[in-house]
């Protein structure tokens, strides 16, 4: 699969969109400002995903996009153990980190990735002009390449690259990281690849990007 | 999201869909419903591992080490071009966990791939000597044929044995 400049950058001024609106209601969540990389699209072969997702614990948090195409693809919220636990201090006002995860930390976790990944999809959704919902939230707290295999699973069995849309989300003062990934599927990716481009295209008036 | 230090998988990490032979150590990073196949061949000290992610190849052949039903013969075949015999082979599965117990996409890949691989294993008469397969749990594993083929695993949880 190979993407030309422009294919490039619609892309990533995609994953900007539905970031940012991720971003915002994180920072809402924790009352904190969150700070965003600039959203990065990497075409990846299978074989080296384990240099981008290792074995270190993390909370994984995935969603299946449901809506007009199916099956579109997945968006994964990904938080590394330490952050994870950071994250849900935050949220509970407690402040023990020296500890596993537990029941209450895994349902803040996945409440909190339910809540960014619904902006992200509904922000995408709307640029797009499509119907993409999330479907309700599996989580794993496990080895992150582990995790992903699971997903890889459903988007890779023809094909051997895949397209990773990710974008780091920040909170400085809590000293959080975490990563929004989209995986869609090579269908999917051609049919938003058709849209973007008919928005820049359009017959009468500007671009909306 | 920045590229993680390659330093922190230890000895050549055999990625998804990869496979490798030889007497040095060879292993594969959090498997997760991957499974890793492992021939040994308790004659030379040799080995090889296959990450297999899916059951079934569907004709298709450019990545051998990614199906269960070509990784196999492959994995045999790479073995024997480098001396082995097939009657000195053991086989051992690492993996095949189910990592969302609400994943509905593709039920089960885990269980499918180890049930794929034993019948593919049982096919070329290769005996399987021991496995450590399925539940919850991601898993690194790292083998070490010049080491009388010893398996190390550590799991996701912390917990580190010998297979």
């Amino acid at each position: 699969m190979e993407l030309n400049d422009l294919q490039l950058d619609m892309l990533k001024e995609m994953g900007n969109i539905g970031a940012s609106h991720a971003a915002t209601s994180l920072s809402q969540m924790l009352m904190s400002e969150v700070d965003m990389t600039v959203p990065k699209v990497d075409v990846i072969d299978i074989s080296q995903i384990s240099e981008y997702f290792g074995e270190d614990i993390s909370a994984v948090v995935v969603f299946e996009i449901q809506g007009e195409v199916q099956p579109a693809g997945y968006v994964v919220y990904h938080v590394p153990k330490s952050s994870a636990i950071r994250l849900s201090n935050t949220m509970f006002g407690t402040t023990d980190e020296d500890r596993e995860l537990n029941e209450l930390d895994e349902s803040a976790i996945t409440e909190v990735g339910n809540i960014m990944i619904s902006h992200f999809l509904d922000a995408t959704a709307e640029l797009l002009g499509i119907v993409m919902l999330p479907s309700p939230p599996m989580l794993a707290i496990d080895m992150a390449h582990a995790a992903f295999e699971n997903i890889l699973a459903q988007v890779a069995v023809d094909i051997n690259e895949i397209i990773l849309f990710s974008t780091e989300l920040k909170s400085k003062n809590n000293d959080i990281e975490s990563t929004v990934i989209m995986l869609p599927y090579d269908d999917t990716l051609h049919h938003i690849l058709e849209l973007l481009n008919n928005l820049i295209n359009p017959d009468i008036g500007g671009g909306t990007a | 999201m920045e590229k993680q230090d390659k330093a922190s998988s230890k000895g050549s990490n055999v990625g998804i869909g990869e496979y490798q032979t030889g007497n040095l150590q060879i292993s594969s990073i959090g498997l997760g419903s991957c499974v890793a196949l492992i021939l040994y061949d308790r004659k030379l000290k040799t080995g090889g591992l296959a990450h297999v992610m899916l059951p079934e190849s569907n004709g298709k052949n450019d990545r051998p080490g990614k199906f269960a039903d070509t990784a196999v013969p492959h994995l045999i075949h790479e073995m024997e071009k480098c001396g082995s015999s097939r009657k000195d082979l053991t086989a051992y599965l690492v993996g095949g966990s189910s990592m969302f117990e609400q994943f509905k996409g593709n039920l089960d890949i885990g269980n499918r791939n180890i049930a794929a691989l034993r019948e593919s294993l049982n096919k070329m008469k290769i005996p399987i000597e021991s496995e450590d397969i399925a539940g919850t749990s991601g898993r690194s594993v790292f083998f070490f044929p010049k080491d009388e083929g010893r398996i190390n695993i550590r799991r996701a949880d912390g917990k580190c044995y010998e297979l």
